[in-house]
């Protein structure tokens, strides 16, 4: 067991050795190509690269284990997103690694309020109120962002609150479904999901609304299993978008361009289109940090943020942005198997689920292969309710438990080799 | 519990479709790749719709025919030489679609999937281009066509280098007339008349009426075929540009005989026609290596012998792509082997160590090839002369495409039989009246000026 441990916590070290040295060649890429040292980013990225390790060092502390691989993959891909901030000004950055230590202190603080189910089953009412609360304050009160209204702007802060409701909607369904419940409860997470959706259809948030949509579709399945259920909902809804369409063109044609692309090259295909030819433009390693050409072009460092990627960092480099994602999933998958109870794994399955589907509608749609629906890269895009909804949703998948190690029948056994296995590493 | 642990497996359906995305993903950069990045949206390549950034293109002897520098393109040297290559060069928007510029655009931007355009980033310039294109001759070629319009191209038969490829009207790039898209005399200016432009053939049409009748009718050289200036044919008749009496085969390719031609063809039949016609590429989409031609057509009635009569002489409704004629040429000339005539030398050090490989456009049995050979040489030796083709060994055919509305183009298709000179020409002077004349001297202008500077 010991041995295990050991071995575990070796190729953490290396991970980390390894993402540090991207990060650390990334930064030197920022910071020398501009004409003047910019003190500012030093401190950010080498304050970004000490927590960290800060973390890993010290992090058992506050989460009681000593894995790292899903905050490893949260720090590789935020360190990206940091970077791409960087190359557009100190400012970005800085709200940029703001937003990532928010975040990570989210994650933390949800994790230690859900590690206790009461804590977690209690906390659904207020977070349900507040999601709906916090949906209607922003229809009532938000202005018109780029088509889609799903901000709030208070003073010179602004957010999206469908952000922070990603993360209350994932509990409030894991707890409702949780134990076979009473079929009023079962109504009222029907109605809650509905709303929510709703209220995002309302705001034309529509990608963010087929995130809910598929969230909740994987949760209904987590708790019944039955799959003609599950068909006859998403008949249902497709019949309901069916009549949505036909009552309201304007949904279908603003994906009217999907597939068509290069046809409205310089109208609703203009940013699929740069996308397109700028990270073909990048080859397998980019064009180096800032030397781009998507960067001119709307939205690049928040929706287009994988297509800047590619362009400067290299289509590999995009690639295993996605691909870490896929290990997010496959690590939520296999430590739902030492879970302790259906919660965390209803949980941090929907957790897992919804980042995935999140990054599919969001890469997959710039490339043309879905339509276009602008919702963000997780952890990578710019943008505070982003990332910190990111590393909230990581908080449900931690919870769940350890990916790599069987669930031990001694628990204190092995919590006790941890400080010895760390007295032998000092020695 | 143990039944929802189960179920969380849907996840690896859900990474399952996400990776086959992914590699779907890949697998359209790898094959669309260099399409989307040498779209003309690229402002590392383009600005504002016209090449920016881009490698050097040179011609055969060094001469740089367009270059960047500090973003902007900078054209040859000398206006003459400017206007005698857009064509082949190209425009920088690509409004001229078979240009070098627009036709190995991702060439020039030095794509690769590998690294994208990084060198184009890096070193400021993509790959460079060599052509096999002779500037100097091109000139000549353009100055020898005087005030026609028209269309020149000289080509290596041995080896398919494309040497001379001019197209009229053409323009300075540097000084564009303001009334380029509005004036009547630009109009089909943005055409390389040598590939994209077709041409009623006139009388080189016989060459292939005579490749026909060589290899259809055994006794076709101890035929002897009476004119009268004139030939019924039963349905109507077919005149003649004078009147020959009684000749023979050779006779007739040498005085162009419409009398004798059309009768051969009538002999032979739409049918056989057609046949050797497309044989030799006719009604196919050809390409000269990459550049796509536009197609020779040729369509002899069945059904009315007056207008097969007149198709086996090029007229009424037949066609051809002046560069597709030269790859016939290059298979006369080279026993049956026509080459595709290539403008480019090399597009990288890969390519100027191997060198391109010649590809096949035309081929033609060899007995035939030399037997035309023989008959083309005697048009030069009995009828046209020797000094007007001085020391060149000239064979060829004259031609004249008569329009209904208009003066008739001057035509010449011909090949130095020299070892030392393989070169075939095809000229076409727009309206410039009887074969013998502008289109059979300007073929012998280019091809002295090949003579002297090579």
């Amino acid at each position: 067991m010991a041995k295990a441990a050991g071995e575990s916590r070796f190729r953490q070290t290396t991970v980390m050795v390894l993402i540090t040295f991207f990060q650390v060649i990334c930064a030197a890429e920022v910071i020398l190509a501009q004409d003047e040292i910019s003190p500012v980013l030093v401190y950010i990225f080498a304050g970004y690269i000490v927590s960290e390790w800060l973390y890993m060092m010290f992090g058992v502390i506050f989460t009681g284990s000593d894995y790292f691989e899903l905050e490893a993959i949260a720090f590789f891909l935020s360190g990206i997103g940091l970077t791409v901030c960087a190359t557009i000004s100190e400012d970005y950055a800085l709200k940029q690694v703001v937003a990532i230590a928010l975040g990570l202190a989210v994650y933390l603080v949800l994790l230690l309020l859900i590690k206790n189910m009461r804590v977690a089953m209690f906390l659904r009412y207020p977070a349900a109120v507040a999601s709906l609360l916090l949906l209607a304050a922003n229809l009532i009160l938000a202005k018109a962002t780029n088509g889609a209204l799903n901000w709030i702007t208070l003073g010179s802060f602004s957010f999206q609150p469908s952000e922070l409701v990603k993360i209350a909607f994932v509990l409030v369904g894991a707890v409702s479904l949780d134990k076979l419940l009473s079929n009023t409860n079962l109504i009222r997470y029907i109605v809650f999901s509905l709303a929510c959706v709703g209220a995002l259809f309302l705001m034309r948030d529509f990608g963010t609304a087929l995130i809910f949509f598929f969230t909740f579709i994987l949760i209904a399945y987590m708790r019944s299993g039955d799959v003609r259920t599950i068909a006859l909902i998403c008949t249902a809804a497709l019949m309901g978008a069916l009549l949505i369409i036909y009552f309201k063109p304007y949904v279908a044609n603003r994906f009217a361009a999907y597939r068509h692309v290069w046809e409205n090259m310089d109208s609703t295909g203009y940013q699929q289109t740069r996308v397109l030819i700028y990270s073909a433009s990048g080859g397998l390693f980019g064009l180096g940090l800032g030397e781009g050409k998507l960067r001119d072009v709307f939205a690049a460092s928040t929706d287009l943020v994988f297509g800047l990627v590619c362009e400067e960092l290299g289509l590999i480099t995009g690639i295993a942005v996605c691909v870490s994602f896929a290990f997010i999933v496959v690590f939520a998958i296999r430590a739902a198997k030492g879970a302790k109870s259906s919660f965390y794994v209803i949980a941090s399955v929907a957790a897992a689920g919804m980042l995935l589907f999140q990054l599919m509608l969001n890469v997959f749609g710039i490339t043309d292969l879905l339509p276009l629906t602008g919702v963000t890269l997780p952890f990578v895009s710019r943008g505070g309710s982003s990332v910190i909804c990111s590393w909230g949703l990581l908080a449900y998948i931690k919870a769940a438990g350890a990916p790599f190690r069987l669930p031990s029948p001694d628990v204190d056994m092995s919590r006790k080799s941890v400080p010895s296995k760390k007295g032998g590493r000092a020695a | 519990m143990k039944k929802t642990v189960k179920r969380a497996a849907v996840l690896y359906a859900l990474v399952a479709i996400f990776l086959a995305g992914i590699i779907l993903l890949a697998v359209q950069f790898a094959l669309n790749g260099s399409k989307w990045a040498n779209n003309k949206a690229n402002r590392h390549i383009y600005s504002s719709g016209s090449v920016a950034n881009a490698g050097t293109i040179y011609d055969r002897n060094g001469t740089v025919l367009a270059r960047s520098e500090n973003g902007k393109r900078i054209f040859a040297k000398s206006a003459a030489v400017r206007k005698a290559v857009l064509h082949t060069v190209g425009d920088t928007s690509g409004v001229i679609s078979t240009g070098t510029h627009y036709l190995y655009r991702s060439t020039l931007s030095g794509y690769s999937l590998f690294n994208g355009i990084y060198s184009l980033k890096s070193k400021g310039a993509g790959n460079d281009i060599t052509l096999n294109i002779d500037s100097g001759a091109c000139r000549a070629a353009y100055e020898a066509l005087g005030d026609y319009k028209g269309t020149v191209a000289v080509c290596n038969y041995k080896t398919g280098e494309l040497l001379v490829s001019v197209s009229k009207p053409s323009y300075d790039v540097n000084d564009v007339p303001r009334n380029l898209r509005t004036s009547e005399y630009y109009e089909g200016v943005f055409l390389d008349k040598a590939c994209s432009g077709i041409y009623t053939p006139g009388s080189i049409m016989k060459i292939i009426t005579a490749a026909c009748a060589i290899e259809n009718i055994p006794d076709i050289y101890t035929r002897t075929f009476e004119c009268k200036g004139e030939y019924k044919t039963g349905d109507g008749t077919v005149v003649c540009n004078g009147t020959h009496g009684t000749i023979s085969f050779q006779q007739a390719l040498n005085e162009s005989c419409n009398c004798a031609f059309a009768r051969i063809a009538i002999e032979l039949g739409a049918q056989k026609l057609r046949a050797t016609a497309e044989s030799l590429g006719f009604n196919k989409q050809l390409y000269a290596k990459e550049v796509p031609l536009v197609k020779s057509r040729f369509n002899p009635s069945r059904s009315s012998k007056t207008e097969l009569g007149w198709a086996g002489i090029g007229q009424s409704t037949t066609y051809v792509n002046p560069i597709h004629f030269l790859g016939i040429m290059n298979a006369i000339a080279n026993s049956g082997t026509g080459y595709a005539p290539d403008r480019i030398k090399q597009t990288g050090t890969l390519t100027g160590i191997i060198g391109r490989m010649p590809e096949v456009m035309v081929r033609m049995n060899p007995d035939t090839a030399a037997q035309l050979k023989r008959l083309l040489r005697s048009n030069v030796t009995d009828k046209y002369g020797e000094s007007r083709f001085p020391g060149l060994v000239m064979c060829g055919k004259t031609g004249t495409a008569e329009l209904d509305d208009a003066p008739s183009h001057s035509v010449f298709a011909g090949f130095c039989a020299r070892e030392d000179l393989p070169l075939c020409v095809v000229v076409i002077a727009e309206n410039a009246g009887w074969g013998s004349g502008v289109a059979a001297n300007t073929a012998n202008r280019v091809l002295q000026y090949l003579d002297n500077n090579d």
